[in-house]
C-alpha cells in the first residue's frame, strides 16, 4: 500500500471518527503528515508548512553552541548538504527552540548574522521557535534533529543527520548521512530505507 | 608512544617546527628514564572531566585482567552509557596494544537521567569502563595507547578527549594497588555477565502496537517480589524512557516506547539489573504482533466469543436498546409471517454491518496509533447531539405527537430496508450500555489481532440480534404475544417514556461534555424540532417548506456549534472532592508510599457507572471506610478522549467502562472489581 493511499484512509477513518477533537498525534513521526506549524522567522515574517506544499523541504533543530551543531557546520558538512539539495530545489527551515535566556536562544538581528556567518543555503530566515510550540509539535528532541517532508506534506525521516554520534568531525567522512539517503531515495521514487534514528545531539533547550 | 613528533610532522615544511621537534623529542627521551615518568600520560582531563587508569603495576603472563579508564566527573555532571539515550553520546575508545591483546569495552549498567524533556542513561558520578587486556605470549612488558573521545553534560555538553598511555611488566603474578583494585570491583561488579544466572528469564517481546514494544519477564528464585530494571541497548528502535511496568501472576510486564517510525529488527539486546548486578539479554527475537491470547493468562478466543455473544444477548435488556427493540417488536406483530423471515435478516445484517464498521474502525484507528476505545463514538459532542435528536423525534412520534410517527413505524415495521435501519440504530444506541461479559470480551479485543477482534465484535452482534431473530423465526414464540390489537396503542405511548428518559440522560452527557452550552444547545434544538413538525402539518406547501428549512437550520447551527465549543476545563469530576482527577504519576507515587488506591474508571455516558456512583462509591459508608484506610481515590474520567486513561486501561487489560481498579496498601498486584459492584465488595477489600 502506497504512503499516500495508507495517508488517506487514516485521515478518512479520522474524518469518520466524529472529529474527536483530541486525536492530534504530538510529533512529526515518519509516514505520517506533518504537523502544521506557523512560526515568525527572523526578518519577522510567518512561514508556515502550507508555505512548502508540494515541494521536498528539510527541517534542522539548531542550536549554535551545541557541540553536535559545532561538528557539522564548523566541518563545512551541514553547508555542503544544504547548498547541494538547494540546487535540487529541496527546500531547507532552520528552526531555533531555545526559550529565552537558554543555550543556543537567539534574537532576530543574531539569528540574521548567525546565519550569514554560518555560510547556511536556507530558504528562509531562521524560525525563531521561542516558546517552543513548533518544537514540541514535531517532538523536537535534540539539536540537530532532522526532518524530512515530502512534497504531499508527509515525514519521510526523522532522527539524526547521519549514522556517527561522535562530537568529531573526523567522523563525518565515515559516517552515513541519513538525510541525504532519503532525499535522494525519496526524490527519485525509492522506497527510503531508514526512516527514524536515534536523534543524537545536544538536547532542545526548551 | 608518544604523539607529538605524530602531529608535528604535519607542519616539518617550516625549520623552526622542526626544530622545536628535535627538542620535544631530546626532552621526551630524556624523561623516559626517569623514574616518575609513568605518572605523565595516565590521565587525560576536560572540564568537569578527569579520566585516570585502574591497572595494575605489573599484569600476570596468559592471564585476562580487566582495566579501568576511571571517569572522576563533577557532581551534576553526566559521561554516559553505551546507549546515551535521547541526547548525549557514550565516551569512544581507540586502543592500540603492544605486547597485549584486548578485548571490547564492558559497560556497567547505567541509571535513568531524566533531563528536562529526555531521558539520558548514564551515571551519577564517577565510573570505571573496563577493558579486556591479555598480555602475549612471552611478553615481558605490555603497552596501550589509548585515544579517548567524550561528552560531558549537566544540561549543556562539553566534549572531551585526550589520549593515554599505559606501560607495565608482565610478571607472574597481577599486582594491583588496594583502592585501585577496590574500584575496579566496584564496576566490575556492575557490569552485565552471565557468570551468575540471571533471576528473570525473558519471556518474549513484541510490538504492542506502532508506538510499544512489551518485554514479558518471568521471575525465579528470590527475587519474585522485586522488579527489575531494564535497559534497552538499540537506541534507534527503543527510547530510554523508563517503561510502563506491571506485575501479575504471569509475571513482569514492561512496556517501552518505540523510536517512532523505527522499523522492526527481528531481535534485540537489553540488560536487566536488580540495582547491584546485571545481566545480559542477548539477542531477544521480537514478534512483530502480540502472541494471540491462548497461554494461561487469558482466555481462549471461543470462550470470548461467547461471553460477547451473552453480552450481547444481554444488551436487548438495557435500558437505551429495550424501547427501540420494542418498536420492532411492535412491528413485528402486524407483519404476515412469511415476511417474518426476511426481517430477521435484514435487521440481524443491520446489526452484524454495525458492529463490523465500528469494529473495523476502532481497529483502523488503533493501528494507526491513537489511543480509542470502545464507546470512542460518544466522546463526540456531534454524535450525541445527533441522538438527541433521534430519540426526541422517536419519543414525539410515539406520544403521537406527528403523524409522521406512523411513517417512522411502517419503516420501521414492514420493509427490508427499515429492518436494517433498526438494526444499526440497536447497535449505536448499545455502545454506552457495555453490561456484564461484554468488558472482558472488548478488553481483549482492545489487543487481539484484528481478525479475532473482528470475531468478537461480531459475537457481540450476533448476541445482540438472537433474541428478536428467535422471535422472528419461531411463530409459536410469536404466538404467544397478545393479538395485536387497541393495547398495542397504549404501549406504544408508554414506551414514549423510556425513550425521554434517554433524551435527558443524553442531554446530560452533552453537558458533561460542552458544558453549560451543551443543556441550550440540546434543548434549542428539540424545541425547534417540535416547532417545525408543528408547521409543517399544514397542508401549505409554503408552510411545509419553511418546516424543512427551520429544522435544517437548526440541525446545522447546532452541529456546528457542538463541534466547536469546547468544555470549560476542570469543571469534569468537580462534583465529589474526595476523588482526584487522573494522573498516572500520582497514583504511582502513593503505590511507592504504601498507600492504597482506587481508581474509578468512569464516564458520564457510562450508565452503569452512574449506577454504581450513586449506589456504592459515592455512599456514606462507603465513603467513610476509604477515609479511615487513607486509600487515594481516583477517578479517571473518559467521558472525553484521553490517551492517558486509555492506555492505563489498556494495561489492565481493558478498554471497556465501568472497570474499578484496587491496588491494596503496599503490594505490586491490582485486583479489577466486578462491574457491577456491592457495598459489600468495598467491604472485603479492607477485611
Amino acid at each position: 500500500m502506497s504512503h499516500t493511499l495508507k495517508t488517506r484512509i487514516q485521515q478518512f477513518a479520522l474524518a469518520v471518527a466524529f472529529s474527536l477533537p483530541t486525536l492530534a498525534i504530538a510529533a512529526a513521526l515518519p509516514g505520517k503528515p506533518a504537523p502544521d506549524f506557523s512560526e515568525t522567522d527572523a526578518s519577522g515574517a510567518t512561514q508556515s508548512l502550507s508555505d512548502y506544499k508540494g515541494q521536498w523541504l528539510v527541517v534542522e533543530w539548531f542550536n549554535k553552541d551545541c557541540p553536535y551543531d559545532r561538528k557539522h557546520y564548523d566541518s563545512g558538512n551541514m553547508q555542503s548538504l544544504q547548498k547541494k539539495y538547494a540546487g535540487k530545489n529541496v527546500k531547507w527551515l532552520n528552526v531555533i527552540s531555545s526559550a529565552k535566556g537558554k543555550q543556543g536562544y537567539l534574537e532576530p538581528a543574531e539569528a540574521m548574522s548567525e546565519a550569514k556567518s554560518h555560510d547556511m543555503t536556507i530558504s528562509a530566515p531562521i524560525l525563531l521557535d521561542t516558546d517552543g510550540s513548533m518544537g514540541r509539535a514535531y517532538g523536537a528532541k535534540t539539536t540537530p534533529h532532522m526532518f524530512v517532508i515530502n512534497p504531499e506534506g508527509v515525514v519521510v525521516y526523522a532522527g539524526a543527520i547521519d549514522s556517527d554520534d561522535s562530537w568529531s568531525p573526523s567522523s563525518i567522512p565515515g559516517a552515513t548521512n541519513y538525510v541525504a539517503a532519503a532525499l535522494d531515495a525519496g526524490m527519485s521514487g525509492k522506497p527510503i530505507k531508514v526512516a527514524s534514528s536515534r536523534a543524537y545531539g545536544c538536547s532542545v533547550k526548551y | 608512544m608518544f604523539t607529538c613528533p605524530h602531529t608535528q610532522s604535519k607542519y616539518d615544511k617550516t625549520n623552526v617546527i622542526v626544530w622545536g621537534a628535535v627538542w620535544v623529542w631530546l626532552i621526551l627521551a630524556l624523561l623516559i628514564f626517569l623514574p616518575t615518568t609513568s605518572k605523565a600520560q595516565d590521565t587525560a582531563s576536560g572540564d568537569h572531566v578527569t579520566v585516570r587508569w585502574l591497572a595494575p603495576d605489573t599484569f600476570s603472563a596468559n592471564q585476562t585482567e580487566r582495566i579501568g579508564f576511571y571517569f572522576e566527573v563533577d557532581p551534576e555532571w553526566h559521561v554516559y552509557w553505551k546507549n546515551a539515550g535521547d541526547s548525549g553520546a557514550a565516551p569512544r575508545f581507540k586502543v592500540q596494544p603492544d605486547g597485549a591483546t584486548t578485548g571490547d569495552i564492558e559497560w556497567p549498567f547505567p541509571v535513568r537521567l531524566p533531563i528536562e524533556h529526555l531521558t539520558n542513561l548514564g551515571y551519577e558520578g564517577n565510573v570505571a569502563y573496563l577493558l579486556p587486556v591479555t598480555p602475549e605470549a612471552n611478553a615481558k612488558q605490555l603497552s596501550l595507547t589509548v585515544d579517548l573521545e567524550w561528552l560531558v553534560c549537566k544540561i549543556d555538553c562539553i566534549p572531551g578527549f585526550g589520549q593515554m598511555t599505559l606501560t607495565r611488566p608482565v610478571g607472574n603474578k597481577a599486582n594491583w594497588k588496594a583502592n585501585d583494585l577496590a574500584l575496579r570491583d566496584q564496576f566490575l561488579k556492575q557490569v552485565p555477565s552471565t557468570d551468575s544466572p540471571s533471576p528473570w528469564t525473558v519471556s518474549n517481546i513484541y510490538a504492542l502496537d506502532e508506538t510499544k514494544l512489551q518485554l514479558n519477564l518471568k521471575a525465579g528464585g528470590n527475587k519474585t517480589d522485586s522488579i527489575p530494571t531494564v535497559f534497552p541497548l538499540d537506541g534507534d528502535l527503543i527510547t530510554a524512557k523508563q517503561p510502563e511496568v506491571t506485575q501479575n501472576n504471569d509475571g513482569i510486564q514492561l512496556v517501552f516506547n518505540r523510536v517512532p517510525g523505527a522499523n522492526l529488527t527481528t531481535d534485540t539486546d537489553m540488560i536487566i539489573t536488580d540495582g547491584q548486578s546485571a545481566w545480559p539479554l542477548s539477542q531477544i527475537p521480537i514478534s512483530a504482533a502480540p502472541p494471540p491470547l491462548s497461554n494461561e493468562s487469558s482466555q481462549p478466543l471461543w470462550l470470548l466469543v461467547l461471553a460477547a455473544f451473552a453480552g450481547g444477548i444481554i444488551l436487548n435488556l438495557m435500558p437505551c436498546v429495550f424501547p427501540v427493540l420494542s418498536i420492532k417488536l411492535l412491528g413485528l406483530l402486524e407483519t404476515p409471517a412469511s415476511k417474518r423471515v426476511h426481517e430477521a435478516i435484514a435487521y440481524t445484517a443491520g446489526v452484524l454491518a454495525t458492529f463490523a464498521a465500528l469494529g473495523g474502525l476502532l481497529l483502523l484507528l488503533r493501528s494507526s496509533g491513537n489511543a480509542i476505545g470502545w464507546g470512542f463514538q460518544l466522546q463526540s459532542a456531534p454524535v450525541i447531539l445527533g441522538l438527541i435528536a433521534l430519540f426526541w423525534l422517536m419519543a414525539l412520534s410515539f406520544s403521537g405527537v406527528f403523524e409522521f410517527g406512523n411513517r417512522l413505524m411502517t419503516m420501521a415495521g414492514d420493509q427490508r430496508g427499515g429492518a436494517f435501519v433498526t438494526g444499526m440504530l440497536a447497535v449505536f444506541v448499545a455502545t454506552p450500555c457495555t453490561g456484564p461479559f461484554m468488558g472482558v470480551a472488548l478488553g481483549a479485543a482492545a489487543v487481539l489481532p484484528a481478525t479475532s477482534a473482528m470475531a468478537i465484535f461480531l459475537g457481540l452482534g450476533a448476541g445482540l440480534a438472537a433474541p428478536f431473530v428467535l422471535l422472528c423465526l419461531s411463530p409459536a414464540l410469536l404466538n404467544r404475544l397478545p393479538k395485536p390489537g387497541a393495547w398495542m396503542e397504549t404501549l406504544r405511548q408508554f414506551l414514549a417514556f423510556p425513550l425521554y428518559l434517554t433524551v435527558i440522560w443524553l442531554l446530560w452527557v452533552l453537558g458533561r461534555l460542552m458544558g453549560d452550552s451543551g443543556w441550550l444547545i440540546g434543548s434549542l434544538l428539540m424545541l425547534t424540532l417540535v416547532f417545525a413538525i408543528w408547521l409543517g402539518r399544514s397542508q401549505n406547501q409554503v408552510r411545509r417548506w419553511t418546516a424543512g428549512g427551520i429544522a435544517l437550520v437548526a440541525l446545522v447551527l447546532a452541529f456546528t456549534s457542538a463541534k466547536t465549543i469546547k468544555p470549560p476545563s476542570g469543571q469534569t469530576t468537580a462534583s465529589a472532592s474526595m476523588w482526584q482527577s487522573f494522573d498516572s504519576t500520582m497514583i504511582q507515587q502513593a503505590r511507592a508510599d504504601g498507600q492504597a488506591v482506587f481508581v474509578d474508571y468512569t464516564a458520564a455516558w457510562c450508565i452503569t457507572c452512574q449506577v454504581n456512583k450513586k449506589l456504592v462509591l459515592d455512599t456514606e459508608p462507603v465513603q467513610a471506610l476509604f477515609k479511615e484506610n487513607n486509600v487515594l481515590l481516583v477517578r479517571a474520567d473518559w467521558t472525553h478522549h484521553d490517551p492517558a486513561i486509555t492506555q492505563a486501561l489498556e494495561a489492565l487489560g481493558r478498554n471497556s467502562l465501568p472497570v474499578y481498579a484496587w491496588y491494596a496498601a503496599g503490594t505490586n498486584q491490582v485486583e479489577l472489581l466486578p462491574q457491577i459492584l456491592q457495598k459489600r465488595m468495598i467491604r472485603n477489600l479492607f477485611e
